[in-house]
């Protein structure tokens, strides 16, 4: 069961997007990387709103689309939901108007959640008779979330889905998006730019540069490697570890390593709840001078940023023993 | 109130008016919406044939226009004809004539302000509503209609106060005939043209001037109020 791209590429203007990809039909893949990366491109392939100029998709065996055969089918027969970064909610029509839009148009076979389930669950039943035209930015992504789940597709994707929202919407979503995606067992393809999302939400990752991917697989693999390390803005480095809830999928926790701490003797008397132990791996000098130890721990490897100046009176060296400290707002 | 304000004629001649228009807005507004849809489309083979049609009557003389109908649909004509013979229905020297005319010549208006609005809404829209199982068919209904009525409101009302006015097409094809085919303009011109007539010409074109203001006052207001429907 997935979602398969073979030779696929898809062009717009001067950009080509190639993709050679086999994504579970499980869980929450994340596509990650930087801006114009074509992230959101792949996702409209996929959905059937931006044609394959070459190649083939297929969704659990059932071919959506191939160049060769001249195959393709239509994104409103595709069964696969795509939630936009701008929602795109109905002007016309009211929050209700637009989930019964949905609703009215699925399958009278898929089992998913009603219109009012779904209000309530993401918490805006109150706002249900509202023109769409008054609400804020997060309470547009909820309702478009909510649109997009109650057409009942078999293949979920999202575009950025938290761009709009705040620090504890944020954190509401994504868990709002797990329970869901857990619950009705509705694969998912997320998009996003920010590597703590794609820690906190991904079963499986794709990183995208430039229009060819560049590495994929679970996040404990992919996360912690060189090029996927190179995508990353030099303040954004930092690791991947086992979230301590330890449910799928997006079990994950990205610590950056500006907010860890080093300690070259085990700390006593702090505050900070989280204190591991370990090795250190390697010691790399950063382009802006700082210095970037890699701590081998029983949680996996952390990254520490520390400066010239606590390097050199610490004297770290590969092999010796160290303290990593990390605040739990980080985790 | 209108009632004690005109004569009888003049009543006679309103109505037969606003039947004309009417009936021309009507008949014609399914073919402008089909037009200004495909017209509002990314590229196509026959576009600009397409495009070419429906602007033709902008810029034919409106006599050319009712002489064209009259060789098509007169009673010998080829559709006329047929129309006669299969359904017994004449449209030249009629009021359904005129408002053949009419509708002809209200085409290009009508087009042009629904064309404008389905070019303004925007596509992401519909591909938001093609991710919802919405087929193309569909989508034009329950979307790209319902976004564009602020235009089609405001194109059946110009032209509805176009309508009203329409004078070479109508004279040509229907003919002046009192109480069937007489609007306001051909009873205007009619004045004119009889001595000692003058005050029922001017009475008549006041007539036709409140009309055609209040027509367009009610084109403006109807869209005005369906964007604010729209957006809030």
């Amino acid at each position: 069961m997935s979602l398969d791209l073979n030779g696929a590429v898809v062009r717009r203007g001067a950009f080509r997007l190639s993709a050679d990809l086999s994504i579970p039909a499980e869980g929450i893949t994340v596509v990650f990387g930087p801006s114009g990366a074509g992230k959101s491109m792949l996702l409209s392939a996929i959905a059937g709103l931006h044609k394959l100029s070459a190649g083939r998709l297929a969704f659990n065996g059932r071919v959506l689309e191939d160049v060769d055969q001249r195959i393709r089918v239509p994104a409103h027969d595709r069964a696969v939901g795509l939630v936009f970064q701008n929602a795109r909610l109905f002007p016309h029509l009211t929050v209700r108007g637009n989930l019964h839009f949905a609703e009215s148009r699925r399958p009278a076979a898929r089992n998913a959640p009603i219109a009012l389930e779904i209000a309530r669950t993401l918490e805006f039943e109150d706002l249900l008779d509202r023109p769409v035209h008054n609400l804020s930015g997060g309470e547009r992504s909820r309702v478009a979330l909510a649109r997009a789940i109650v057409s009942a597709p078999e293949l979920l994707l999202l575009d950025e889905p938290f761009a709009a929202l705040d620090g504890r919407r944020r954190r509401d979503f994504a868990r709002q998006l797990k329970d869901h995606c857990r619950d009705q067992g509705v694969p998912m393809i997320v998009v996003t730019h920010q590597v703590e999302e794609a820690a906190e939400l991904a079963s499986h990752i794709v990183a995208v540069r430039a229009g060819r991917v560049v590495c994929e697989g679970k996040p404990a693999d992919v996360m912690m490697r060189p090029d996927f390390m190179g995508l990353l803005d030099p303040r954004d480095r930092g690791a991947w570890i086992q979230g301590a809830a330890g449910f799928a999928p997006g079990d994950g926790v990205w610590v950056r390593a500006d907010s860890v701490l080093l300690a070259s003797r085990e700390p006593v008397g702090i505050s900070a709840r989280n204190v591991w132990p370990g090795r250190i791996a390697s010691i790399a000098r950063e382009s802006d001078g700082s210095i970037l130890v890699s701590l081998a721990t029983g949680k996996g490897y952390i990254l520490s940023r520390i400066t010239p100046d606590a390097h050199a009176e610490l004297k770290f060296e590969e092999g010796v023993a160290a303290w990593a400290i990390v605040k739990a707002h980080a985790l | 109130m209108l009632r004690a304000m005109l004569t009888a004629e003049e009543l006679q001649i309103l109505s037969t008016s606003l039947g004309v228009a009417g009936r021309a807005v009507l008949f014609s507004l399914p073919v402008a919406i089909l037009f200004a849809w495909a017209l509002s489309r990314p590229r196509f083979p026959g576009q600009s044939v397409l495009n070419t049609i429906a602007h033709l009557p902008l810029v034919l003389p409106p006599v050319l226009v009712g002489y064209l109908l009259l060789l098509a649909f007169g009673v010998n004509g080829p559709l006329g004809g047929w129309l006669k013979q299969s359904f017994g229905i004449q449209l030249a020297l009629t009021a359904e004539g005129a408002a053949l005319a009419t509708a002809v010549m209200a085409f290009p208006l009508m087009v042009r302000a629904i064309r404008l609005s389905f070019e303004a809404t925007d596509g992401g829209l519909f591909e938001a509503a093609a991710v919802l199982r919405a087929s193309p068919w569909d989508r034009f209904w329950s979307l790209a209609l319902p976004l564009a009525w602020p235009g089609v409101l405001s194109g059946a009302v110009v032209a509805f106060a176009a309508g009203l006015g329409e004078f070479g097409a109508v004279i040509t094809f229907a003919s002046n005939i009192e109480g069937e085919t007489q609007t306001l303009p051909l009873a205007i011109n009619a004045a004119l043209n009889t001595p000692g007539r003058d005050d029922v010409a001017f009475r008549l074109a006041a007539i036709s001037l409140v009309a055609a203001i209040v027509g367009l006052l009610a084109a403006e207001g109807l869209q005005r109020w369906a964007r604010r429907r729209l957006e809030g």
